[in-house]
């Protein structure tokens, strides 16, 4: 059994009183392209933060590439090859794309020599993603959808073996929405990356992945094929609770 | 400008000012030299704090550290020694201190840099009082006028070309990027703790150096009139005028002030203060950006003016 | 066994100082995020005010408390209104608006100290208030610092009771905590944030007003106490008017001994000292939930 490429190990993080994220299990295997969904305040987010050492876990192991990584600062993870979006777009604002997609290839980019030859250069990463066009925009002046694709492209920048993007389909029309997970394969198929995608836009989401996590106040309900999690009377409680009080 | 041209530019600008002190007149000189003291002190501030957003008012402790290592040390090194090496121990004091606060947020950092001044302050009054047994110091062997000069004037252009060639170096990069958005530039994979304690440091030694260069213009030195919250009040002032994010914008303002500070101080010091503080506030709440920053408006706006101007010359203006 | 005594307690006199002044700028930074590093200015105003009022209206000093504190909250309301309403509303984002404010209040405080040297010239002034000694369990103490002591708890409990037990003091409380959900409380910000500015000035003042009657007062004489309060702040947990308080005492103590066992002029050192090394234990402050 080969190791996971990314691995959370009874990862708790407590906030004062508040669990966001309680004792979660999460393997992902090498080029797994695998979707986080669940309701608001599920802790979908803060797992991210965990999973790319914005946050460090009151308890848990987190494990990227066989190394342990529990309790260091976001670079050493990046060095590592992790990579993630914000909810929304963090970019550079005063910076051109290109600049702001050169910046990762400048610092976790660097270290990386051995990732995807497509991942190479600023202007192949924004080709890549339709923004060739935008390369010598300053970031601040793109529309919101083009914002989106900029801040993968700068989490493409730093070369990552694993991509942890954020809602990156939040507000889009539902045909732009479908060009976001048809991108989301391609980085997957084409650059060969492990993709952990959280989404509320839960239907594209399982179109398009191999396996499905479930967060629910916490903790993990579920981690199986789509077909099945819609299934789960679990899963469909935990939604189902929302809408009644929404 | 690239990189050669401004290096360029910098060492012709160096050259004419080097024959200063024997073109001008003994006050025009001392008038000079507080500009290029000025001139130093900021654009070296403007490296650190301008790029990162880190305000640092500590300014007058580095200040104070280098002159006090003149002090102490001038008796038995020579003066070029001293002065890097009075940068040196700011810059490791930085590295210390910035190693214990620099995580913190910005207001957080700026409060406590600012309280620094204070703590050298006190710690070195009470280290010549029970150690040295004396308040202040007299330096003999102090020397001459043009060393001092040529000294100053080469820390400043130093502090200007290593200015420069920090914007262009990843380093640089990096300092953007964490005044930009600091975490999004953690997971990028930038060292933000590292990369902030040494922009620090590198700022520190400036003002340390340049500290120990001028310590010498005082007679007498004790801890009050060195550790001045002048200084750091003054290099702030003056960066936020010319605008933080350029080179040339504190260049240029540290001229204005240095000559404004020269004439009026010494009249109405206590009124120069106040409408230097008032002068802070109004820039802060109105101009943010410094006058570095009307450029690109003026220049915006020149523009919108010349494209409705060739409309109306195109006739047919759509409703 | 006294002499210890004498130093806990004078310990808690001064810490009594820190706690006032550091919940004005607690409130002020953990409501609005406006860190006001001037804060320390209307404290020495409080004390000018009351030395004037002394001197020359021969005034009972404690007596002027409840006048410099309206004198200060007025203050404080217009220092907002021309300084500090318009980064609210202009500043793009919380750092800027933290940034900003730290700008112009190291403007502000260069203004306000500068005309106090104006006004009252570098001299150090005094009076003479409450003098005697006073004896409890076998340790001395001047009455005046004992009453410096008093007043000062007295105001910190006045406004601890006005956080917690009014509507306005919870909402208040509970926006600290979350300044996002602040525009989802019914209360109108832009005549809260106004008051809660004018509130830590004048409990500024009111710290000054108090030190005035025990030790000499310069225009200087406010600065150390801006650096203090942010020490304490963050040894309290920011937002958390009670750590400010118990944080405030626990400063003085601990600065207090140390002194002793040092010198007084490590008392800088010291409080950074002590700041370092809780932030390196308890990064969120001793008290933070």
């Amino acid at each position: 059994m080969p190791s996971p490429a990314l691995a959370a190990r009874g990862v708790t993080v407590r906030f004062g009183g508040l669990v966001a994220v309680d004792e979660v299990d999460l393997a992902v295997g090498e080029r797994e392209l695998v979707g986080v969904i669940g309701p608001n305040g599920a802790g979908k987010t803060t797992l991210f933060h965990a999973l790319s050492g914005v946050l460090a876990p009151s308890s848990g192991r987190l494990v990227v590439g066989g190394d342990d990584l529990t309790g260091k600062p976001p670079h050493v993870f990046a060095a590592h090859g992790v990579a993630r979006t914000f909810q929304t777009p963090r970019v550079f604002r005063a910076m051109t794309a290109e600049q702001n997609v050169r910046f990762g290839l400048e610092f976790a980019g660097r270290r990386r020599a051995n990732g995807h030859d497509a991942l190479g250069s600023a202007a192949g990463i924004l080709e890549f993603l339709g923004l060739g066009d935008a390369a010598s925009v300053p970031a601040g002046g793109l529309t919101p959808a083009r914002q989106r694709l900029l801040e993968i492209g700068m989490a493409l920048g730093a070369r990552p073996r694993i991509l942890l993007l954020d809602e990156v389909a939040a507000g889009l029309t539902e045909a732009e929405v479908e060009a976001t997970a048809q991108l989301i394969r391609r980085v997957r198929d084409e650059l060969g990356l492990t993709v952990i995608w959280i989404e509320h836009a839960v239907r594209a989401l399982m179109d398009c992945v191999e396996r499905v996590a479930v967060l629910h106040q916490g903790r993990k309900i579920a981690d199986d094929l789509p077909e099945l999690v819609a299934r789960d009377p679990a899963v469909v409680e935990a939604y189902l609770g929302e809408e009644v009080t929404a | 400008m690239t990189l050669r041209n401004t290096w360029i530019a910098t060492l012709a600008a160096g050259v004419v000012l080097a024959a200063a002190p024997w073109t001008l007149s003994d006050f025009a000189l001392s008038l000079v030299l507080t500009c290029l003291m000025y001139a130093g002190l900021t654009v070296s501030w403007a490296m650190f704090s301008g790029a990162t957003a880190y305000l640092s008012l500590a300014t007058a402790a580095f200040f104070g550290i280098g002159a006090y290592v003149t002090a102490w040390g001038l008796a038995t090194l020579p003066y070029a020694v001293v002065v890097p090496l009075g940068g040196l121990v700011a810059a490791a004091f930085a590295a210390l201190v910035g190693a214990a606060i620099l995580h913190l947020r910005g207001a957080y950092f700026a409060v406590l840099t600012f309280g620094l001044g204070e703590l050298v302050r006190h710690a070195v009054t009470y280290f010549e009082k029970s150690y040295a047994h004396t308040v202040g110091r007299v330096l003999i062997d102090v020397p001459a006028g043009t060393t001092v000069y040529l000294t100053v004037l080469l820390l400043a252009a130093a502090a200007v070309l290593t200015s420069y060639a920090v914007r262009s170096s990843r380093f640089g990069l990096a300092l953007a990027g964490i005044g930009a958005d600091e975490e999004r530039a953690q997971t990028l994979g930038v060292n933000t703790r590292l990369t902030k304690i040494a922009g620090f440091a590198l700022a520190a030694f400036f003002a340390g150096a340049l500290g120990a260069a001028m310590a010498v213009r005082w007679t007498y030195i004790e801890p009050n009139s060195v550790f001045n919250p002048f200084i750091g009040f003054q290099t702030v002032l003056i960066a936020m005028v010319g605008g933080a994010h350029t080179v040339i914008g504190p260049l240029a303002s540290s001229v204005v002030f240095s000559l404004l500070t020269e004439f009026l101080r010494l009249q109405f010091p206590y009124l120069f203060l106040i409408l230097l503080g008032l002068l802070l506030i109004l820039l802060v709440l109105y101009l943010p950006g410094g006058i570095a920053s009307l450029w690109p408006i003026a220049r915006a706006r020149l523009a919108a003016l010349g494209a409705r101007l060739a409309k109306l010359e195109g006739g047919g203006a759509r409703a | 066994m006294s002499f210890w005594l004498e130093l806990a307690a004078s310990g808690l006199i001064t810490g009594g100082i820190y706690a006032v002044v550091a919940i004005g700028l607690n409130l002020q930074y953990g409501l609005m995020r406006i860190m006001n590093i001037s804060h320390g200015e209307f404290l020495m105003l409080g004390a000018y005010l009351t030395w004037l009022a002394h001197t020359v209206l021969k005034v009972n000093p404690l007596l002027s408390l409840p006048f410099v504190a309206l004198c200060l909250f007025a203050l404080g309301l217009g220092v907002y209104r021309l300084c500090f309403r318009r980064i609210a509303r202009t500043a793009p984002s919380v750092e800027a608006i933290e940034a900003r404010s730290l700008l112009v209040s190291f403007g502000l405080m260069f203004l306000v100290q500068n005309a106090a040297y104006l006004a009252w010239g570098a001299d150090l002034r005094g009076y003479s208030f409450l003098a005697e000694p006073v004896e409890i369990a076998g340790a001395r103490f001047t009455a005046n610092r004992l009453v410096l002591f008093g007043f000062a708890v007295a105001a910190s409990l006045v406004l601890l009771a006005l956080l917690w037990f009014t509507l306005v003091g919870k909402a208040v409380r509970a926006m600290m905590q979350s300044p996002t959900g602040a525009q989802l409380v019914g209360i109108d910000t832009a005549v809260l944030h106004p008051t809660v500015f004018g509130v830590g000035l004048a409990l500024a003042g009111v710290a000054g007003a108090l030190l005035s009657m025990v030790y000499e007062i310069s225009p200087a004489m406010g600065e150390p106490y801006t650096v203090t309060a942010l020490i304490v702040i963050t040894l309290g947990g920011l937002g958390s008017t009670l750590g400010a308080l118990l944080g405030g005492f626990l400063l003085g103590v601990v600065e207090a001994f140390g002194m002793h066992f040092t010198s007084p002029s490590l008392k800088m050192l010291l409080s950074y000292g002590v700041f370092i090394l809780v932030l390196l234990a308890r990064p969120k402050g001793l008290f933070a939930r």
